[in-house]
């Protein structure tokens, strides 16, 4: 089996009375695509901030590797390995596409000793997600979904070890969806280790391995995506987030 | 246990040392007693309470608009004016002259400035914002010195200079320092009730932190924003109308006490009202300590004066580190395209050869004698273009890091001067070296304190140490020295040329500042393509997404601030030679300003907009003397500036990439420019609802079908309506979570699109 590389350990963030995150646990594995999912506000963003240095965490741990690097800043953790998209676009709007890889790409150098030509790296990743007849657009002019391919090919060409993707499919036609599910297929069998943010189910049910179920902060369960569908528990936090808003419920 | 020296309590432990070092080394021999003690607390709590009212405004319009207002004491001063003309030039009793200024003049210009730019500014970036406020605040200026020329002495009364005052042991505290405190804590009281306990108050504390569920509040955000705009212009008013008995009816004096509000307004982190009131009580107590028990030397006379500066920057070394925020990003929808190396020669070129031919006289200068060259009109060309180059070292700092800074006239400065003791007055060119090594520590230096801090702070960093400079640096003696006359600059020897200002080598002069400012030109154009450039804009664009690819934001804020501090610091030896001899009263804060407003108003990302900046800083004094210098034109040097960058409002990105964008077309080599316009045009006709427009919908306006069919469209909802019909978001507690902040409009898709989706 593959390796555990990312792990949090009893995370918790409070913003002033308001707990966002409780006792948090999880774990990506190489080549693994793990899910994070939970109604909105369940505290998905904030752990993968926290995972990624730029919200600092109440309580916990975070560890890559077995190693611990709570106390480490965000452009440290990036050299070690840890890459990540964002749920509201932070693209570098007034760079082009193939700029914004490039920059990802460039940066690399900082760390990564071996010999690669920058320019053809940002290349083959606008490739390898789809976006290369767009490389020369600014992104600012790029609709969300193209950008957040841009993001992707950006965190990718830092060739992390784990690659932590919040709403990757939002924006994205069905097509484009599905090309994702099997671009990140691909990428784990590779051996990347994936944390996918997801509020789309069936992209979730259908790529993800394991998945983690946020709730009001709290991991309430775990497990294959049968057995967190048939989590009664699950059912209860969904269903309850849609009886808040009058919704129907869904059979 | 490890014993553990936190960073702050080191600061700590070295600003009190330093602080108390300067009161030692300057203790002024006034004994400690009674008298001297209640002398500068009644002279410190009165000034205190001024800056305090100051302040709050300040702080109170910046908390409920999110726009820093640098006008505010101009405003301010504008008004004491104001009341003068009514209250001394018109001779209107004191009470109704409060009345109309304070209760209809000031809330009418808050409104106004409120509806005609201010709103447009809410979305806009912190450079645009800082841009419009700082042109607001020269052309206050400007206005009021138009209105009451400063050749006209004024003075404004105390009120109630007649009474005796009030003895306080041994001390006198009349009845204006009295009143003074008394409206001072009156303001306060009013200003947190106000936020605190009342409808209005609690929605324009809210409306900052999101507009649209601020609209859930009842309250209109045009009413709240005005609200806000009408009570900061008052506060600004009534506190220039009691200090301008203190300071003089002063324009320069009264603007400047925006870095005293700055100061105040760093100590409460630009949001808390009552340490906005507090810091202003410190800075007025330490400026009463300073006159009571302090005498500075004749070397450092003037270091009093810096004291607000000084306060602004260990506030800043206090304050919490800012947290990389998401989720914040202004997308520009803007497109261009690099400049290719063939197109940036041509550039240069043209812009070397254009000021070489006027600097021959083949193209004629208008002024007063059209077309008559002279000296004297060369010897402006010198200094324009040396301007032109500190203008350019603001492009890497400002347009492509995004690190907004007013301090780099006053860097040049330091190093005009300090070429005139290592280099310049023997004319060896090495000197130049050093002081540009020099000038990049220096705006290192001044950065350094604000790199962990949000933007802004920056900006009141940088304004700050410009105003320090002026009062401190280039003042002693060991700096420039007033005594010394004469020229302090020899000629250059470069290369066997001798480079100076001299009548006779005048021309060449500026045919060599040409072709520096065209070099630099070319560089910084090149310099746009390769990957500093890249990472920069791209640490501007998105600081957290940087910081996640492995930027160390420190790392490269210091590169770019030391490029820019050396480029202006050789501008500074340039700006040596060009003036012969320096005076300590050549870099004033104001002088700086202007260069900067107009480069953002020509495009401040782009190189040549520093030229086209320049030619618009030289065309304001020959509009005016072709003009036959009229009266009403007199401020022109600041209203001109002032108005250009109050259009940014309007016109955000400067008028190259406006240009580029509607005129790029007409180049014959320029196809795709054609291509992506008549794209563009297309675009516009499916017009896209604005995001903003999507979070007040229903809220602030009803729906109307037009926009229902155009917010479908955007979020992709159209097919599904029928059976899940749009209805606006309950899920209250979602968007009190983090991740909801900005919920209001993206909730519904969510829970239309997947959770009913299950």
């Amino acid at each position: 089996m593959s390796d555990v590389i990312l792990t949090t350990d009893d995370i918790v963030v409070k913003f002033g009375v308001l707990q966002a995150v409780s006792n948090a646990s999880i774990e990506v594995q190489s080549g693994f695509i793990t899910g994070l999912i939970g109604p909105n506000g369940a505290g998905k963003t904030t752990l993968f901030n926290v995972i990624t240095g730029l919200q600092e965490p109440t309580q916990g741990h975070v560890a890559l590797q077995g190693v611990d690097i709570t106390k480490k800043s965000p452009y440290r953790r990036a050299r070690l390995g840890i890459a990540r998209t964002f749920q509201k676009l932070e693209a570098f709007s007034s760079l082009s596409a193939r700029e914004n890889v490039l920059v990802a790409a460039e940066q690399r150098r900082a760390w990564d000793k071996s010999k690669f030509d920058a320019g053809a790296v940002a290349d083959e990743m606008l490739e390898r997600v789809g976006i290369a007849d767009v490389a020369d657009f600014m992104v600012g002019t790029l609709p969300t979904g193209t950008a957040r391919l841009v993001e992707l090919a950006r965190a990718l060409a830092l060739d992390p070890k784990v690659l932590l993707l919040d709403e990757a499919s939002s924006g994205l036609t069905e097509d484009e969806t599905e090309d994702m599910a099997i671009l990140l297929r691909r990428l784990a069998a590779d051996g990347l280790g994936i944390l996918l943010v997801e509020h789309d189910m069936s992209f979730v049910m259908g790529t993800c391995q394991y998945i983690y179920v946020l709730d009001f902060g709290r991991i309430i369960a775990q497990g294959t995506p049968g057995e967190v569908q048939a989590d009664p528990k699950v059912q209860a936090a969904y269903l309850g987030a849609l009886a808040e808003s009058d919704a129907e419920v869904p059979a | 246990m490890s014993l553990k020296v936190s960073p702050k309590a080191i600061s700590a432990i070295v600003v009190a040392a330093l602080v108390l070092f300067v009161i030692v080394s300057n203790w002024g021999g006034n004994p400690i007693n009674a008298k001297n003690i209640t002398t500068f607390l009644v002279v410190g709590i009165a000034l205190g309470g001024i800056y305090a009212i100051l302040a709050g405004g300040l702080v109170v319009t910046y908390a409920t608009t999110g726009i820093f207002n640098f006008a505010h004491a101009a405003i301010g001063c504008f008004l004491a004016f104001a009341y003068w003309q009514c209250s001394v030039g018109w001779g209107w009793p004191t009470l109704v002259s409060l009345v109309v200024v304070l209760g209809i003049l000031a809330p009418l210009i808050g409104i106004g400035l409120d509806r005609l730019i201010m709103r447009r500014l809410r979305d806009a970036s912190l450079v645009v914002q800082l841009m419009v406020t700082v042109g607001l605040m020269l052309s206050f200026m400007g206005i009021t010195l138009t209105i009451w020329k400063p050749t006209t002495a004024r003075t404004l009364p105390q009120f109630f200079r007649d009474t005796s005052g009030v003895k306080i042991g041994d001390v006198t505290a009349t009845w204006h320092r009295i009143i003074t405190v008394i409206v001072a804590i009156g303001i306060a009281v009013l200003l947190r009730w106000l936020l605190y306990r009342t409808r209005l108050g609690i929605s324009m504390r809210a409306v900052v932190d999101s507009r649209s569920l601020a609209g859930l509040t009842g309250a209109k955000p045009s009413v709240v924003s005005g609200t806000s705009w009408a009570l900061g212009c008052m506060t600004a008013g009534l506190a220039g109308i009691l200090i301008a008995p203190e300071t003089g009816l002063v324009v320069e004096n009264l603007a400047l006490l925006i870095v005293v509000a700055a100061a105040a307004a760093a100590i409460a982190q630009l949001k808390s009202l009552p340490w906005a009131i507090a810091g202003g009580l410190i800075i007025g107590l330490s400026k009463s300590f300073a006159g009571v028990f302090l005498s500075f030397g004749k070397d450092w006379s003037y270091a009093p004066e810096a004291i607000p500066a000084v306060i602004l920057f260990i506030a800043l070394l206090f304050l919490p580190q800012a947290r990389l925020e998401t989720g914040k990003i202004k997308i520009t929808k803007r497109t261009e395209r690099l400049t290719k190396p063939w197109e940036a020669l041509a550039g240069s070129v043209f812009v070397f050869l254009l000021v070489t031919f006027w600097a021959k006289g083949w193209i004629p200068w208008f002024g007063t004698n059209f077309g008559e060259r002279s000296d004297v009109w060369l010897g402006r060309g010198a200094g324009f273009m040396v301007l032109g180059v500190i203008t350019l070292s603001l492009v890497p700092l400002i347009g492509w890091a995004g690190q907004v800074s007013f301090a780099n006239f006053a860097i040049a400065g330091i190093g005009a001067v300090l070429f005139s003791h290592f280099g310049g007055q023997n004319g060896d060119p090495k000197g130049i070296l050093l002081v540009m090594a020099v000038c990049a520590v220096v705006g290192v230096a001044v950065a350094l304190p604000a790199l962990r801090l949000k933007g802004l702070y920056l900006a009141l960093a940088t304004l700050a140490f410009a105003e320090f400079t002026d009062k401190v640096i280039v003042r002693h003696p060991s700096m420039i020295d007033p005594s010394a006359s004469g020229t302090l600059f020899k000629p250059l020897k470069l290369f066997g040329f001798s480079i100076s200002t001299n009548s006779g080598d005048r021309e060449a002069f500026v045919i060599f500042l040409a072709l520096i400012f065209s070099i630099f030109m070319l560089g910084f154009m090149l310099m746009r393509r390769g990957r500093f450039a890249r990472r920069w804009i791209a640490l501007s664009d998105s600081p957290a997404a940087s910081a996640t690819i492995g930027v160390n934001l420190t790392v490269q804020k210091v590169l770019v601030f030391a490029l820019s501090g050396a480029v202006a610091g050789f501008a500074g030896c340039m700006l040596g030679i060009s003036s012969g001899a320096l005076r300590v009263d050549s870099f004033p804060m104001f002088v700086g300003l202007p260069l900067v407003l107009l480069l953002a108003v020509q495009g401040v990302r782009y190189p040549i907009a520093a030229f086209m900046a320049v030619i618009g800083l030289a065309l304001f004094p020959a509009i005016n003397e072709l003009l036959g210098k009229p009266p009403w034109l007199s401020a022109i040097e600041l209203i001109g500036p002032g108005i250009a960058a109050i259009t940014m409002a309007f016109r955000p990105e400067g008028a190259v990439f406006y240009a580029g964008r509607d005129l790029a077309g007409f180049l014959p080599w320029r196809g795709d420019a054609r291509e992506e316009k008549a794209i563009a045009v297309a675009k516009l006709r499916e017009q896209d609802i604005g995001r903003d427009e999507i979070g007040e919908l229903g809220l602030t306006r009803p729906f109307s079908p037009d926009k229902i069919s155009q917010l479908d469209r955007v979020l992709h909802v159209a097919d599904e309506l029928d059976e899940h019909p749009l209805v606006p978001e309950a899920s209250a507690v979602g968007d009190l979570h983090p991740d909801g902040q900005n919920g209001a409009a993206r909730t519904p898709v969510g829970a239309v699109n997947t959770e009913v989706g299950q």
